[in-house]
């Protein structure tokens, strides 16, 4: 089988993992070399899908020994098979790279005949491109459970990320639909990962020539819809994960069907929606200063279809408002439903030149026909003072469904820090 | 309300800026035009001084960098008319810092930093949108037609990025080029270009980038909307992706 021809297979089989970050890492290029990280991501190009394209996103291979039941490779699912060269890859890399399509390459791969041996063919993948080309591109490696420790690090030590992928949101999930992957050869690399990064950094405060280790961090991925977990249980294991693993991002993939098996939920298209709400969920537990419990509880675990989450928690919280746009801290304005990370900061920059008024706040960017239910303008309120929750919930569900629902959720990452 | 003139050119601006700051009590009271010439033109022309304009530009950005930035990038979309705003932007700056840009109830701060900004983002995307093709000799070549001044920036980003190849940038629109060889930059400007030939295995990194960019695009998530608030249709003409679609 020719490059051309593999790579369409290994290109097509890695598209429905979702990473597709290259920010958080900076290095230099090697002065012989070819390529650098830079430290605020960038897009090449954007799919049909609209999704951004920065990484050469590949599998060395679909051949795979287990027979997980929401994935196209598995092993019982009758389609062409292929693998790339180590070779092969670093050619496709190192081309594409020098015409300036891709910020690097993404290697995750299915299982070859051991763990073990999948994960030694992707380290040294990245090996030959840091050390024989000279390679200073972005290299994120997947890494396969069940493979030695030893291999994690040394994937560590060549990637500017490594991940391990979830999967699913819990071990009876697991057990059922991915039987041959287990829940510790999954969590066991992720501490480990956790390790290493802060050993690194340590290291790295002492000594600046100590090795890096995955410098842009650890990220991991679930699947939402293909096992029977609510949001409130998935909220509650990024939150772990974000608290106790250190780690970077998770992300969450709708389950697209592609393979039939009874053991699957049949959906009509998949859960875009739902998908979308745990990514703004998720942003309130990194940015916005929310726990998963503020969120969500065991008595209302679903994340509400008609409002984002932070709407949802202002609608549920109506003590908490109005807030005085000209007085609250950072945190508080955080809160108010309409006002970013963005136009909290720049709120508080105008305040120290004067008073923000009306027309002020829609300069700085504030969504008004949200916000104004929940705020006062030096003691000016935009609506009646004390609405119910009810109301207010009806006229900001009129006021907004509208856009809602043609405006497909988008995935596109945001560039954390890009002209803030 | 004093009224003052400039050349036209980007030393004459920041020459006649750093002029007014100097001498003027209030610079935020008074306008700068591009002296047109005309019979009745009112207004004191100020000459032209590349290092007084130069030496503005590295006080500021020792006083306060990020509004620096934004004048450098301002700069880059060499905008007409507005130049009353970033004298007046400028002084602003002097005075407040970087936190000048918080000012944004300010018309002169909104305008200019509202320019700077679009000129930002093009400079930012072009970054990933630039595309090099291989040509027979071994160097590679980009062209592109952006809407701002960017090759000077875009230049140094990738003389860091794509530093062991030969290499050249062509501003189609605006006829100027730059070239990365042997650790150095050149620009220039090109009159007649004639595209030169490729090397061999050119189309086939294409056609493989090409089948990749299909593939990777899910088929239940088509949302052509979404790709073209991305990446604007004007950048798709030197896309090798979106060739032949
Ligand atoms: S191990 Fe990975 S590639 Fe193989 S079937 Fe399971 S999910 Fe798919």
């Amino acid at each position: 089988m020719d490059t051309f021809a593999k790579l369409q297979i290994l290109s097509g089989a890695a598209r429905y993992d979702v990473s597709c970050a290259s920010s958080g890492s900076k290095r230099e290029a090697p002065s012989c070399g070819t390529g650098n990280t830079s430290s605020s991501g960038i897009c090449h190009s954007w799919a049909d899908d609209g999704r951004c394209i920065s990484l050469l996103k590949i599998l060395l291979s679909n051949d795979c020994i287990y027979d997980c039941a929401y994935c196209v490779n598995r092993s019982t699912n009758p389609m062409e098979r292929a693998s790339f060269t180590a070779r092969e890859v670093i050619e496709i890399t190192l081309d594409f790279y020098r015409r300036n399509y891709i910020e690097g390459l993404f290697l995750s791969s299915a299982v070859m005949q051991s763990p073990d041996y999948t994960m030694e063919s992707m380290v040294r993948v990245a090996e030959a491109l840091r050390t024989e080309e000279q390679f200073g591109g972005y290299i994120h490696l997947k890494i396969i459970p069940g493979c030695s420790s030893e291999l994690v690090r040394k994937a560590g030590l060549y990637a500017d990320r490594i991940s391990v992928n979830i999967e699913l949101p819990s071990q009876a999930s697991l057990q059922r639909l991915a039987p041959q992957k287990h829940k510790n050869a999954i969590l066991e690399p992720m501490a480990l990962i956790g390790r290493e990064i802060s050993t690194s950094l340590v290291e790295r405060k002492v000594s600046r020539r100590a090795p890096q280790f995955a410098p842009a961090g650890q990220s991991t991925q679930m699947i939402i819809g293909a096992s029977p977990e609510n949001d409130f249980q998935i909220l509650r294991l990024s939150q772990g994960l974000y608290k106790k693993m250190n780690l970077k991002r998770v992300y969450y993939s709708a389950y697209v069907p592609v393979t039939a098996d009874n053991r699957l939920p049949v959906l009509a298209s998949p859960p875009l929606l739902r998908e979308h709400r745990l990514y703004q969920a998720d942003w309130l537990l990194r940015f916005y200063g929310f726990s998963a419990e503020e969120i969500l509880s065991e008595d209302a675990p679903h994340l509400d279809e008609s409002f984002d989450p932070k709407t949802a928690w202002a609608l549920r919280h109506p003590e908490f408002f109005p807030v005085e746009i000209n007085r609250a801290d950072f945190a508080t304005l955080l809160r108010v439903p309409g006002i970013g990370v963005l136009s909290a900061k720049r709120i508080i920059a105008a305040r120290r030149f004067s008073l923000i008024t009306y027309e002020g706040m829609k300069k700085i960017g504030v969504v008004l026909k949200r916000a104004k239910y929940f705020i006062t303008c030096s003691g000016r309120s935009f609506e009646k003072p004390d609405q119910p929750p009810a109301l207010i919930r009806q006229q900001l569900l009129l006021s907004e469904n509208r856009e809602a629902l043609v405006s497909a959720p988008s995935k596109q990452l945001v560039l954390p820090g890009f002209f803030a | 309300m004093n009224q003052y003139l400039y050349d036209g050119t980007a030393d004459g601006l920041l020459s006649a800026i750093a002029w007014i700051l100097e001498e003027e009590p209030d610079p935020e009271k008074v306008m700068l035009r591009e002296r047109m010439d005309t019979l009745f033109e009112e207004g004191f022309t100020i000459g032209t001084d590349a290092t007084l304009a130069e030496s503005l530009f590295f006080r500021l950005k020792q006083f306060a960098p990020d509004a620096a930035h934004t004048l450098y990038s301002f700069m880059l979309a060499e905008k007409e008319g507005m130049e009353t705003s970033l004298l007046h932007y400028v002084s602003l700056a002097f005075k407040h810092g970087d936190q000048v840009k918080g000012y944004l109830t300010h018309p002169a701060v909104r305008d200019i930093v509202y320019i700077a900004k679009k000129a930002g983002r093009e400079l930012h995307r072009m970054k990933g949108l630039l595309r090099f093709e291989k040509l027979r000799d071994g160097a590679y070549l980009a062209k592109m037609a952006p809407d701002y001044n960017i090759i000077h920036p875009l230049a140094d980003y990738f003389s860091r990025r794509l530093r062991a190849q030969h290499w050249f940038i062509y501003d189609v629109k605006r006829r100027t080029a730059v070239r990365w060889n042997n650790g150095s930059l050149q620009f220039g400007t090109i009159e007649q270009f004639t595209t030169p030939a490729f090397s061999e295995d050119e189309k086939k990194v294409q056609a493989l980038w090409q089948a990749f960019f299909k593939t990777i695009a899910i088929p239940e998530r088509k949302n052509p909307r979404l790709q073209k608030s991305n990446m604007p249709m004007k950048y798709w003409k030197y896309l090798v992706e979106k060739q032949g679609e």
